[in-house]
């Protein structure tokens, strides 16, 4: 009988965004504080320190069984770069004391970014840097930016910059058009030190109605992913929460893989994005994964996988939390035939 | 149309200064402050809640009304004083342990108040305790637990567990957020969720008027 030698994470992850079957289902979870916790560290140090979160991500992916590895951490990396100050906490999200443009939306004040200078920003290039000297090709490795609206929102502050897209569209662009230009400069650099992938985050854009996102968001989303794709890496969206009403809007920004929260019905997402996509996710990650037992989690995996059909990756509906016992994460990687 | 019905819709479609405005105007008219309250501020946010929980309007909008709403509170409020009217239930809201985000906290928090609570705002990133001592002091009808984050979702359920102990124990309990579901709800042992903050003020309203 002839059998093939497994893929490796990194082709098993390329074989399905190229629409070919692989041997199972990528796995691709996004842990931040449980990885520190899992590695003896915390939160905290994680998010400030690159070789922290490298050695978590990587550990977690070799004892789990992840086929890609993450540089997620926080929100901050980006407004940092702007200009805001940032606390560290040990056990938590670290902090951003004031939104640059809070108090004084002036975007002549707003300085550009540069990648490699900025200390935040360039601990997460040193972070892709890192992992392709540790794990050369075996991973995908997946960089990190904020999406437009995403980091509007952490640079004016989220109610003031929802309550902009309303009072004062033009400043919301011309804001949205500086996020934009520091998000690609952010992806091109991390795409130069090998990360296949760039993810995107836009949580905030959940909150607005299909009209203002369309208007207001989606060009600024679609730049960002033309230029990505420019650049040669693929595109992963992830927008926390109910993207249901988004879904028409999502299904034309040409993004390679849409990771959509617990809240969404996947067999809605598939027939919106049509099967060239590749779906990710999409398990409670609380009342399912860290709750378990692990073979509900098992099961509601497979019913995932079998509800998004075709190109599909695994996932949970958003991180996974700290307190989830190891063997409901196990469980939530073990490997899976891939969907028809 | 009369000063009230401009004032409603001033405050349903978010413009502020029409909202100070119509209200002065109101005043100036010896409509007292009671009325203006009743019979346009209230019917515009629970109309405003409404829309938002059939999806004709969304965060950004909710958020204008609200804004309009308390630029016109904040003119009514020394009359309300001076009338000695005050709310009927009073509640203790508040964002979970590790999460910092309050626009779905202040929303229900706005509606709450427009629902005839008075509401005690414990802002966010608040501790189990906190929330304990605050309904041992304040002695709510009902105690909110908002949460966006899946990860601080876990602390949600550590508030109920500290809640539902010692002198606390048979406080109305409600929650919601983006991530929380009523299944959560029954999981954890809360008394009411809800998806939107329109509802919020709905269920709230049930839980404490069922309330012995």
């Amino acid at each position: 009988m002839k059998t093939s030698a497994p893929l490796t994470p990194r082709e098993r992850y390329e074989a399905v965004l190229r629409g070919d079957r692989p041997d199972f289902v990528p796995r691709i979870p996004i842990v931040m504080q449980f990885a520190a916790e899992h590695i003896g560290s915390n939160y905290g140090a994680f998010a400030a320190d690159h070789r922290v979160l490298v050695e978590a991500n990587i550990r977690c992916a070799e004892d789990f069984g992840f086929d890609q590895l993450s540089t997620i951490s926080d929100p901050y990396r980006e407004t940092a770069g702007f200009g805001a100050a940032i606390e560290f906490q040990r056990d938590g999200v670290p902090l951003c004391l004031q939104p640059p443009l809070e108090l004084a939306p002036d975007l002549a004040n707003l300085p550009r970014p540069d990648p490699a200078a900025a200390p935040r920003m360039r601990d997460r290039i040193d972070a892709v840097r890192a992992y392709r000297q540790r794990t050369g090709e075996h991973y995908s490795v997946l960089g990190w930016i904020e999406g437009p609206a995403a980091e509007a929102a952490d640079l004016r502050g989220v109610s003031n910059f929802l309550m902009d897209l309303l009072d004062d569209p033009d400043y919301a662009r011309a804001l949205m058009a500086r996020c934009v230009a520091t998000g690609i400069d952010f992806a091109r650099a991390q795409i130069a030190a090998g990360a296949d992938t760039i993810g995107i985050g836009d949580a905030v854009a959940s909150q607005v109605s299909p009209q203002v996102y369309a208007e207001l968001i989606l060009p600024f989303e679609r730049e960002l992913v033309a230029a990505v794709h420019a650049f040669g890496a693929h595109v992963r969206l992830h927008i926390c929460g109910n993207i249901t009403h988004l879904l028409p809007g999502l299904a034309t920004l040409g993004v390679d893989i849409l990771d959509v929260d617990h809240l969404v019905d996947l067999a809605a997402v598939r027939r919106a994005v049509g099967p060239g996509v590749t779906v990710a996710g999409n398990v409670d990650p609380v009342s399912c994964v860290m709750r378990g037992p692990a073979g509900r989690v098992q099961t509601a995996i497979a019913a995932c996988a079998r509800a998004a059909g075709g190109r599909y990756m695994i996932n949970a509906g958003c991180e996974i939390p700290a307190a989830t016992p190891a063997d409901h994460l196990r469980a939530l990687c073990t490997p899976l035939a891939p969907p028809a | 149309m009369s000063t009230l019905d401009l004032l409603g819709q001033a405050i349903a479609f978010g413009k502020s200064k029409d909202a100070k405005a119509f209200t002065q105007r109101a005043l100036d008219e010896a409509v007292p402050a009671g009325e203006i309250v009743d019979r346009a501020l209230v019917p515009a946010m629970a109309a405003v809640g409404e829309r938002f929980k059939r999806n004709e309007i969304f965060v950004p909008e909710m958020l204008i009304a609200a804004r309009a709403m308390k630029e016109a509170m904040a003119l009514l409020e020394p009359h309300l004083v001076a009338a000695g009217i005050t709310p009927k239930f009073t509640a203790v809201i508040g964002t979970v342990q590790g999460d910092l985000h309050d626009i779905g906290k202040n929303l229900v928090a706005i509606l709450w108040r427009g629902a005839n609570f008075r509401v005690v705002d414990l802002g966010t990133n608040v501790p189990p305790a906190r929330f304990v001592a605050a309904a041992a002091e304040h002695r709510p009808h009902l105690v909110g637990l908002s949460a966006l984050l899946t990860t601080t979702m876990p602390a949600m359920i550590e508030t109920v567990r500290a809640l539902r102990t010692g002198a606390t124990a048979s406080v109305k309990i409600m929650i919601g957020g983006a991530p929380i579901t009523q299944q959560f709800c029954d999981e954890i042992g809360a008394d009411g969720y809800a998806p939107d903050a329109g509802t919020a003020a709905e269920r709230a309203r049930a839980l404490v008027e069922a309330a012995p």
